[in-house]
């Protein structure tokens, strides 16, 4: 038996080849096998076709044309679709995923001399290959009901490419999830949840400003092409409608929905590429390096604001505009100031959110610390390199809270200094105290969790970021006479911190009395708080990094000096 | 040290090269500095208790942890800074070894085969049933993987280990779950592939067993070598060239007891009728002028009787001894 061969030279395999991809095509043969993948399409066929059986009978029963009567099955099948791609696909890849890192087999896969990249697109496209085949299954009676009922391929083709690279970001989001995820039953609660909350509840902020959000689901390319593809009638009034709906701008760009819609979630998709190469090359390598974060941030920052100023000045941001276009346009609309000031405060909580997120990716453990300062004791180095996941991210987060505090100050001031409220303006020193609440809740949370970990960060969020919410929220409810204690309980919670902000600073603020009193003395009071806590947590940081380098480099160290044996 | 695997032996480059490696786990230190090569074409045993490093190590070797630091060579290739060179040339198999529930053998390793870019679907097929057939488990081509005894499974990952022809091979626990006959094979394809000119690394708890199938072996505990080298060298790197005598004397036993207690390397010595019964921690030299001491004494010695301690009590007694704070 030829057991060794010196010259032995083996295939490389191109991440773009998926076509023959070992890892693609070995979930292919485990789920495509007749006995599974059979009852899946038979379900999905019957299911498909008595949809289209379903509406065209309605349809022509009800006197329709041919043509109508088959565009009435498009949205069923478009939702069926949906449901196979979004929620099996997403459900299956985390599953398996997270099942392989369980059962253990995913360290022979690691072992495979396949690039990071050919191992993530093996698993993207390998994991959900039965739901691709069932969507195959379905795509026969999509094509007759969008020929039978003369659907243009300029309908069509940008909801199927949405479509499409929505089904890539979601089965992206389930990949990262299962991988990421400590065990199975997190992983499948995780990945649900993050789904439901990346493209159904962040698109809601959508309604307060945030338009780029919505961007991330298939909902405004679906809604523009939603009159071509009801029957003509109904396509008819929503196109009436269409007419209202804001277009997508980018500043002074103007964008079709489909290819803003592929951009924004293209960016998503890049980013989670990154963390699944990196993860797949060292399993305990960060999500994201420093320099990638800190970029992310400021990206989502510029999409944020390119989406959001140019809509402030005809007044289709606003909330309650929406509101009004359903029921009716009035003439005499104008936004309320309140509104403004929510949506001042909405922008500054997801700015900090998204730092505690990329803060909470960046930050190192004090494993991860302690190890990287042995390496630069045994290089003979008296620092850690800045973008070595063991060094202190104190000054990225510290940058994104700059940046963060600069864009939420620019969207402010544009909304209050807009012709919808002449006479306002917002004088520099807010972004002054934009910052301080920016640094005091983004560094003081990363100072946490690098100088004292996880779980205390995880306390400290219960007891300093929920209890007081709750508290404040009980005492608002048991007596008016409480308001003002629930009020400055809640301002103790750094998520309130910005909408306090907005109601204190923004001269547009019409709070009620004793919220007037009460608010601004509680955002400043706890303001000061916040401030001086980060303070003493960042010069707490610094000595315990201090002590952990004098500690480390000052050891003798063992093997250096030790003979090996 | 008699044979220095910290060195190799000049002008030979090692299949295994690992220098001052250390991998940390928070505060605590699972692989201490460790400094070690291993000739190529040996099959070459790691030995340790639990929680000596062993995994940490092959963890390490095999791309799959990241060290705290310390360089590690697999035949040329730095494991280190070039993850997917040193993954084409090193075969891994696991500690219980576990298989996909979803895949039949061939098609398990028809899938390796084909990651490792082995060739055509035919070629393919040809090397999995050579492997197959090396671990004797031809029969089970068309099993699933979820139907096969542990035994089977472990041979089953064997073979999908041997599948690229790895030059360096590294086995967590192979002999784990394999009845005795296929331990055998075991051993037996373990020689051969080091024969053929692949470097093997092999740990095991069945001490005995890794003495056997090894050309060399070290000791790790606590995160450090403790010795390296042939069985016999490795005993004597240990400190440990205990042994248990016994005089068997015609007459004057308590003389000979007696004169005995006074030698330095005498310990626990005890009389039952016309023997003596000690133990003896000296060198081969010193036992031999240890018996001609006896007889210079014109003491009638009938019998000498030599029990040395086994390679596994010594181990053992190494480990309890490190298990002390």
């Amino acid at each position: 038996m030829n057991l060794t061969h010196p010259n032995i030279v083996l295939a490389r395999h191109a991440a773009w080849k998926i076509w023959s991809n070992p890892i693609f095509l070995r979930y292919c043969q485990s789920r495509l096998r007749m006995r599974g993948v059979g009852v899946a399409m038979l379900l999905t066929v019957l299911i498909a076709g008595f949809i289209v059986a379903m509406a065209s009978s309605i349809g022509i029963s009800g006197r329709m044309s041919p043509s109508d009567a088959a565009r009435s099955a498009i949205i069923p099948l478009l939702i069926m679709q949906a449901v196979i791609l979004f929620v099996l696909g997403t459900a299956q890849v985390a599953g398996s995923m997270t099942a392989e890192r369980d059962e253990g087999v995913i360290d022979y896969q690691r072992l495979i001399p396949m690039s990071p990249l050919a191992k993530v697109f093996g698993y993207l496209f390998g994991l959900p290959v039965r739901e691709y085949a069932m969507l195959l299954a379905t795509l026969p009676f999509t094509g007759w009901a969008l020929w039978r009922g003369q659907v243009a391929m300029g309908v069509w083709l940008p909801l199927y490419a949405v479509v499409w690279s929505s089904t890539l970001l979601y089965h992206f989001t389930g990949l990262l999830t299962g991988t990421v995820a400590r065990n199975r039953r997190w992983a499948f609660l995780a990945s649900i949840g993050l789904v439901f909350c990346l493209y159904t509840i962040i698109p809601q902020m959508a309604k307060f400003g945030l338009v780029f959000f919505k961007y991330l689901t298939i909902m405004p390319v679906f809604e523009e092409s939603l009159s071509g593809l009801l029957p003509e009638a109904a396509g008819a009034v929503v196109k009436a409608g269409q007419r209202l709906l804001p277009s997508v701008k980018f500043f002074n760009l103007d964008f079709s929905e489909a290819v803003f819609s592929v951009f924004s979630q293209g960016g998503l998709i890049l980013t989670f590429v990154i963390m699944l190469c990196r993860k797949w090359r060292r399993t305990e390598s960060h999500l994201l390096g420093k320099p990638w974060a800190a970029g992310f941030f400021v990206w989502i920052q510029v999409l944020l604001l390119g989406n959001a100023l140019p809509l402030i000045e005809p007044g289709t941001l606003f909330p309650s505009r929406g509101f009004y276009r359903m029921v009716q346009v009035l003439p005499d609309w104008a936004p309320s100031p309140m509104e403004a000031v929510t949506m001042s405060g909405m922008y500054g909580l997801v700015t900090l959110v998204l730092i505690f997120v990329l803060g909470g990716i960046i930050t190192p453990t004090a494993d991860h610390q302690l190890r990287g300062w042995r390496r630069a004791r045994k290089q003979g180095a008296v620092a850690l390199p800045r973008l070595a996941d063991a060094a202190t991210a104190y000054g990225w987060v510290l940058v994104m809270a700059l940046v963060g505090a600069a864009g939420w100050f620019l969207f402010t001031r544009a909304l209050v200094e807009s012709r919808w409220f002449p006479g306002h303006v917002v004088p520099l020193r807010t972004l002054g105290f934009f910052a301080a609440v920016m640094l005091a809740g983004g560094l003081g949370f990363q100072t946490l969790l690098e100088w004292k970990g996880g779980r205390v960060v995880g306390l400290t969020a219960i007891f300093v970021g929920v209890v007081p919410l709750m508290v404040g929220a009980v005492c608002s409810a048991v007596s008016e006479r409480l308001l003002a204690t629930a009020l400055w309980l809640i301002g103790m919670s750094p998520v309130s911190l910005p909408f306090y902000a907005a109601g204190s600073l923004l001269s547009i603020a019409e709070l009620p009395v004793v919220a007037a009193r009460a608010v601004p003395r509680a955002f400043y009071f706890w303001l000061l708080v916040g401030v001086l806590v980060m303070l003493w947590l960042s010069v707490r940081l610094w000595a315990a990094r201090q002590a952990m380098a004098r500690r480390v480099l000052a050891a003798p160290a063992a093997g250096d000096s030790q003979s090996p044996v | 040290m008699d044979s220095d695997y910290s060195n190799p032996p000049d002008g030979l480059t090692p299949a295994i090269d690992i220098r001052s490696l250390r991998v940390d786990y928070g505060d605590f230190c699972a692989v201490d500095d460790l400094t070690l090569s291993v000739p190529a074409g040996e099959v070459f045993g790691l030995v340790g208790p639990n929680g000596a490093g062993k995994t940490s190590t092959f963890r390490v070797l095999t791309t799959l942890l990241e060290p705290t630091y310390g360089e590690v060579i697999l035949d040329g290739v730095d494991v280190i800074e070039d993850i997917e060179s040193a993954r084409r040339i090193l075969g891994y198999m696991p500690d219980l070894a576990p298989l996909p529930t979803d895949l039949k053998v061939w098609e398990f390793l028809d899938f390796h085969a084909a990651a490792y870019g082995l060739g055509s679907r035919r070629q393919r097929r040809e090397r999995v049933a050579e492997c197959l057939e090396e671990v004797a488990l031809s029969a089970q081509w068309h099993s699933w993987c979820k139907e096969l005894s542990r035994g089977q499974m472990q041979r089953v990952v064997l073979a999908k280990t041997l599948l690229h022809r790895p030059r360096v091979l590294i086995l967590d626990e192979p002999a784990s779950g394999l009845d005795p006959l296929a331990r055998r094979d075991l051993r037996n394809a373990l020689r051969k592939l080091a024969t053929a000119g692949a470097t093997v690394f092999v740990s095991s708890h069945i001490l005995s067993e890794l003495a056997e199938m090894c050309s060399s072996l070290c000791v790790m505990n606590r995160g450090q070598l403790l010795a390296a080298g042939t069985v016999d060298q490795v005993r004597g790197q240990l400190g440990r060239t205990e042994r248990t005598l016994t005089a068997t004397l015609l007459g004057q036993p308590a003389e000979a007891a007696a004169w005995l207690r006074a030698q330095a390397a005498v310990h626990d010595l005890r009389v039952g009728g016309s023997q003596v019964v000690f133990g003896f921690t000296g060198s081969d030299e010193a036992q031999a002028e240890l018996v001609a001491g006896l007889i210079h004494l014109g003491l009638r010695l009938r019998a000498f009787e030599e029990k040395r301690s086994s390679f596994e009590d010594i181990l053992v007694e190494v480990a309890e001894a490190n298990r002390r704070p």
